[in-house]
C-alpha cells in the first residue's frame, strides 16, 4: 500500500526569493537586451562601398564595431571627432580606420583609446558618419 | 642774253645728220654703288677666307647691271625717253632749264624788240621798195640793242653794209670796163689804121720790089707796135676788172648766204627771213641758188686726224625735209611722232608755186670729243651738209617759215596740255617747241607758272633718271609715285612692274643664301647676298638676314653660347639642365658683362637653391627608399614635387616609387582628390586610412589636420 509520504512544502520564502531574484534577472536582462535589440535590424558599415563612394550612402544609417583610435577633435557646437578601427579587418586584412563624429547630444559619453562600442551611425554630409547611438556591447 | 654758240651749233648740226650719232651705251655701274656693294662683300668676308672684296664687286656689279639695265630699259622705253636723253645731255638739259626757269619776256624792252623785228620783216616784206629797205636796214641797230638778241641784227646790217659795199665796187669797176671798152675801141681804131700799107716814093721795081716789100712789112710792125702795146693793156685791164668783178660779186653772195645758213642753225628763223629778203634786194640777179656757197663748202678743209665731235644721243635725232614745186597751192606739211619725223609736200602742177616742208625732233645729245680742231671739222661738216640739204635761199626761208608755225601751234598744244594737267605729254610738246624755236616769240612769251609745272616734271625725270642709275630701288619708286602724282597721264605700268621684279629678284637671291646657311655653304651665301645687295641694296631682307647671320656668328662663341642657352634653359624652366651645365653658366654669367649679367646672377643663385632642395629630396628618398620604405621615400619625393613639379629628375623617381608603395600613393591621391572636392568626411576617412598603413606619413597627418580643421573650424 501506497504509503503517503508525507510530502515537505517549499517555503513561501524561498519562493519569494526566487521571484525577486528572477524579476531582477529579468529586469537587467530585459534591459541591456533592449539597447542591443535596437541595432540588431541595423546594417552593418561595408567599408569598401564606404570608401568607395560615400556619397551614395548619405543619409544611411549603420552599425560598427568599433574600437576607440584616437581623438581628432573637439568642438563645443559640434561635437567630438574620433577615428575608430573596425573589429572587423578589411578585405585584405588590413585594419580599417575611419573617422566618427560624437554630437554634442552624447556629450556625457565618456571616450577613451581602446574602449570598445558599437555604434549607430549616420552618413552625413561630405560623407562623414555621425553617431547617433553608442553602447559598449 | 647771249648763248653760247658752240652747244647751239653742236645740236643744230647734229639735226641735220651732219655728225655721226652713236646709239648711248648703258651707263657703266655708278661708283657709289660699287662702294656699297664692296662693304657689303667685306661685311660677310670678315672671319672667312672666301671671296675677295674685289669678286663681291664683280658680283654685286653684276646683279645691279643685269637690274639697272631692265629698269632702264624699262625707263626708255617709256614715253619719257625723250625727256630721259634730253635732260640727260649737259648741254641741252641745263639750257633748258635755264628757259624753265626764266619769266615770260614780257619786259618793255623785250616788247620793243618784238615790234621792231616786225617792222622790219614787213618792211622787207616783197616787193620790198628801197624806201622801206632803207627803213629797215635803220632799224636793225635798233633791234640789235635788246640783250636776247645776241646783236645778231647788227651781225645783218653789217653783212648788208659790206654786200652794198661790194655792189658800189662792182659798179665802180663796171663803170672802168666800160669807159676800158671806148678806149679798146679806139686802140683797135688806130691799130687798124696802123696796119694799113703806105705808098713809099722813088721805090725801084724788079729785085728792088722785094727788098721794097720787106721794108713795108718792117715798118707796118713798127708802126702798129704802140697801138697793139696799147690794145693788149686795156684789154688785161678789162678783163682784170671782170675777175675782180666776180670775186667781188661771189664774196659778198657767199659771205651773206653763209649768214643765212648760220642763222638757220642757231634757229634764229626770223632773222633767217630777214637776212634773205635783204639779200634778194642786194643781190636781185634772180640767181638765189647756193652754188657759191657750196663750192666753198666744199673747199673746206678736214682735218682726219682730229676726227669728229660725236654727238652722243640716246634717241635718233631726225631730220625731214622736203620740197615740192608745181602749182599755185603748194601744201607742205611736217609732223614728228615718236617713231621720227615726218615730211610731205603737196603738190599742184596747174601753176607754179613751191611748198617745203621741215620737221626735226630728238634733240637729246651730247658731244664727245670736243676739241677746236673737231668742232672746226663738225663746222667744215655741218656746212656741207648743209649745202646739199639746201639748194636754194627760197627753200631755207621756207622751212624758216614753216617752223615758226610749226612752234606756234606747238606753243598752242602746249598751253592746252597744261590746263588739262596732262603734264607729260605737255612737257613734251615744250621740249619739242624749245628745241626748234626757242627764240621765237611764242616760245619767250610762255609764262613762268606754265613752265614751272613742267621744270617740276623735268626734275622728277631727272630724279627718275638718276635713280635708274643709282640702282637705288626704293627711291626709283618713290620717284614713279611722285612722277604719277605730279602728272596724272604719267604711264608708270611698265615701271612699276619691272621695279617689282627686281625686287623680287632680289628677295630670291636672299631666299637662296638663307637655304646655303641652313647647308653651311658660306661661299654661296656670300655671293646671294652680294648679288641681292647689287639689286637692291636697301632690302630689308638682307638686313634681317644680315641680322641672323650675326647672331650665327655669335653663336661660335662659347661663352656667348652659354648665357643664350641659359637665358633659354631659364625661359623654359628647364632648371635641371642648367643645373647640369652649372659649371659652364656659372663661368659665363659671371663673365657676363652685358646689361642682363645682374638678372642672370640672381636666376642662376635661385636655380642653384632650387636644385639643392630638389636634390637633397632625391637623396633622401634614395636613402629611405635603400630601407625598404617605399612609402616614405614615394612621400618625401611627393613634397618635394609639390613644391617642384617640373623637375624631370624628380618626376622620374617620384613615378618609379609610386610602383612600390601603390596602396599608399592611392590613399593618399584619393584623399587629396576628396579634399579638393570639399569631401572632407571621405578625404578624412581616406587620410586615416594611408595614416594606418604608414604612420609616419606626414602627408596623412598633414591631410588630417587640414579635414578636420576644416569639419570642426573651431576645434580647440
Amino acid at each position: 500500500m501506497a504509503r503517503h509520504k508525507k510530502s515537505r512544502g517549499i517555503p513561501p520564502l524561498l519562493i519569494v526569493l526566487l521571484v525577486v531574484v528572477l524579476g531582477a534577472v529579468g529586469y537587467f536582462t530585459l534591459r541591456q537586451g533592449g539597447s542591443e535589440s535596437s541595432l540588431r535590424t541595423v546594417e552593418e558599415l561595408d567599408p569598401t562601398l564606404y570608401y568607395d563612394n560615400a556619397n551614395s550612402l548619405r543619409g544611411n544609417t549603420y552599425k560598427i564595431d568599433v574600437e576607440i583610435d584616437s581623438s581628432l577633435g573637439n568642438s563645443p557646437s559640434k561635437g567630438r571627432l574620433f577615428s575608430v578601427t573596425l573589429k572587423k579587418s578589411g578585405s585584405n586584412g588590413s585594419p580599417v580606420v575611419i573617422p566618427v563624429l560624437i554630437p554634442t547630444s552624447m556629450g556625457n559619453l565618456t571616450i577613451q583609446k581602446g574602449q570598445h562600442y558599437v555604434m549607430k551611425v549616420k552618413v552625413i554630409e561630405n560623407g562623414l558618419l555621425k553617431v547617433e547611438e553608442a553602447s559598449k556591447p | 642774253m647771249k648763248k653760247p654758240l658752240f652747244p647751239i651749233l653742236a645740236i643744230a648740226i647734229s639735226c641735220m645728220g651732219a655728225l655721226p650719232i652713236s646709239a648711248q651705251q648703258p651707263p657703266a655701274p655708278p661708283q657709289g654703288n660699287a662702294e656699297t656693294i664692296r662693304e657689303s662683300g667685306q661685311q660677310y668676308k670678315q672671319g672667312n677666307p672666301l671671296t675677295s672684296a674685289a669678286d663681291n664687286t664683280l658680283i654685286g656689279r653684276s646683279g645691279m647691271g643685269a637690274s639697272n639695265l631692265a629698269l632702264q630699259k624699262s625707263i626708255l622705253n617709256s614715253k619719257i625717253n625723250t625727256f630721259i636723253a634730253f635732260f640727260n645731255n649737259p648741254l641741252a638739259g641745263t639750257q633748258f632749264e635755264q628757259f624753265l626757269n626764266a619769266p615770260a619776256e614780257t619786259s618793255e624792252a623785250a616788247q620793243e624788240y618784238r615790234k621792231n623785228m616786225t617792222k622790219i620783216m614787213e618792211l622787207l616784206a616783197p616787193p620790198a621798195s628801197k624806201a622801206n629797205q632803207d627803213a629797215a636796214y635803220l632799224l636793225l641797230p635798233k633791234a640789235s640793242e635788246f640783250e636776247s638778241d645776241a646783236d645778231i641784227c647788227t651781225t645783218i646790217h653789217d653783212a648788208v653794209y659790206a654786200a652794198a659795199n661790194s655792189r658800189v665796187q662792182i659798179q665802180k669797176l663796171t663803170e672802168i670796163n666800160e669807159e676800158l671798152e671806148k678806149k679798146r675801141s679806139i686802140a683797135e681804131h688806130n691799130n687798124l689804121l696802123a696796119s694799113r700799107d703806105m705808098p713809099l716814093s722813088d721805090v725801084p721795081t724788079g729785085k728792088s720790089d722785094k727788098n721794097n716789100d720787106a721794108n713795108q712789112q718792117i715798118e707796118r710792125q713798127a708802126r702798129m707796135e704802140p697801138t697793139k702795146r696799147a690794145l693788149a693793156s686795156i684789154s688785161q685791164t678789162i678783163e682784170h676788172n671782170k675777175m675782180q668783178i666776180a670775186v667781188a660779186e661771189g664774196q659778198g653772195k657767199f659771205q651773206f648766204q653763209a649768214l643765212i645758213l648760220q642763222l638757220f642753225v642757231q634757229r634764229r628763223y626770223q632773222h633767217v627771213i630777214i637776212a634773205n629778203r635783204f639779200y634778194r634786194a642786194l643781190f636781185d640777179d634772180g640767181d638765189q641758188s647756193l652754188e657759191s656757197f657750196q663750192q666753198m663748202a666744199d673747199k673746206l678743209g678736214y682735218n682726219k686726224q682730229a676726227g669728229q665731235a660725236k654727238l652722243v644721243a640716246e634717241g635718233n635725232p631726225n631730220i625731214a625735209g622736203a620740197v615740192g614745186s608745181g602749182g599755185g597751192r603748194p601744201g607742205a606739211g611736217a609732223s614728228s611722232g615718236s617713231n621720227g619725223p615726218g615730211a610731205s609736200v603737196g603738190s599742184d602742177y596747174n601753176g607754179g608755186g613751191e611748198g617745203s616742208a621741215f620737221s626735226l625732233s630728238g634733240m637729246q645729245m651730247g658731244i664727245q670729243n670736243l676739241s677746236v680742231e673737231s668742232l672746226m671739222n663738225a663746222v667744215s661738216s655741218g656746212m656741207k651738209t648743209a649745202s646739199r640739204t639746201f639748194k636754194s635761199l627760197s627753200q631755207i626761208d621756207g622751212i624758216a617759215n614753216e617752223i615758226i608755225r610749226d612752234v606756234n601751234e606747238g606753243v598752242k598744244s602746249y598751253k592746252y596740255l597744261i590746263s588739262q594737267n596732262e603734264i607729260e605729254s605737255a612737257t613734251a610738246q615744250l621740249v619739242s617747241v624749245w628745241t626748234k624755236g626757242q627764240y621765237l616769240p611764242s616760245v619767250q612769251l610762255i609764262p613762268l607758272e606754265e613752265k614751272r609745272k613742267s621744270l617740276k616734271f623735268a626734275q622728277l625725270v631727272n630724279k627718275l633718271v638718276n635713280a635708274s642709275q643709282s640702282g637705288n630701288i626704293d627711291t626709283l619708286a618713290s620717284s614713279v609715285a611722285e612722277m604719277k602724282k605730279e602728272a596724272a597721264d604719267f604711264d608708270d605700268t611698265e615701271i612699276v612692274a619691272n621695279i617689282q621684279s627686281v625686287k623680287l629678284g632680289s628677295s630670291m637671291h636672299v631666299a637662296q643664301a638663307r637655304v646655303a646657311a641652313s647647308k653651311g655653304d658660306l661661299q654661296t651665301v656670300q655671293t646671294e647676298i652680294t648679288r641681292a645687295a647689287g639689286i637692291w641694296p636697301n632690302n630689308p631682307e638682307i638686313q634681317s638676314f644680315s641680322t641672323d647671320m650675326t647672331k650665327v656668328s655669335e653663336k661660335a662663341d662659347p661663352r656667348v653660347q652659354a648665357l643664350a642657352d641659359f637665358d633659354q634653359l631659364y625661359s623654359q624652366k628647364n632648371y635641371r639642365a642648367i643645373f647640369e651645365g652649372i659649371d659652364r653658366f656659372g663661368v659665363a654669367v659671371a663673365a657676363d658683362d652685358s646689361g642682363l649679367a645682374e638678372s642672370r646672377k640672381a636666376k642662376l643663385k635661385e636655380v642653384r637653391a632650387r636644385m639643392q632642395e630638389v636634390e637633397t629630396a632625391i637623396m633622401k628618398a634614395q636613402e629611405v627608399d635603400r630601407r625598404g620604405d617605399h612609402a616614405g621615400a614615394w612621400e618625401g619625393l611627393e613634397i618635394a614635387f609639390a613644391q617642384y613639379p617640373d623637375d624631370p629628375k624628380l618626376s622620374q623617381m617620384r613615378a618609379d616609387l609610386t610602383t612600390q608603395s601603390p596602396d599608399f600613393v592611392r590613399d593618399i591621391r584619393q584623399a587629396k582628390s576628396l579634399e579638393e572636392r570639399k569631401e572632407y568626411g571621405s578625404a578624412l576617412a581616406w587620410y586615416l586610412r594611408a595614416q594606418a598603413r604608414y604612420p609616419l606619413s606626414d602627408l596623412a597627418k598633414q591631410g588630417v589636420q587640414r579635414v578636420v580643421k576644416q569639419i570642426l573650424p573651431d576645434t580647440n
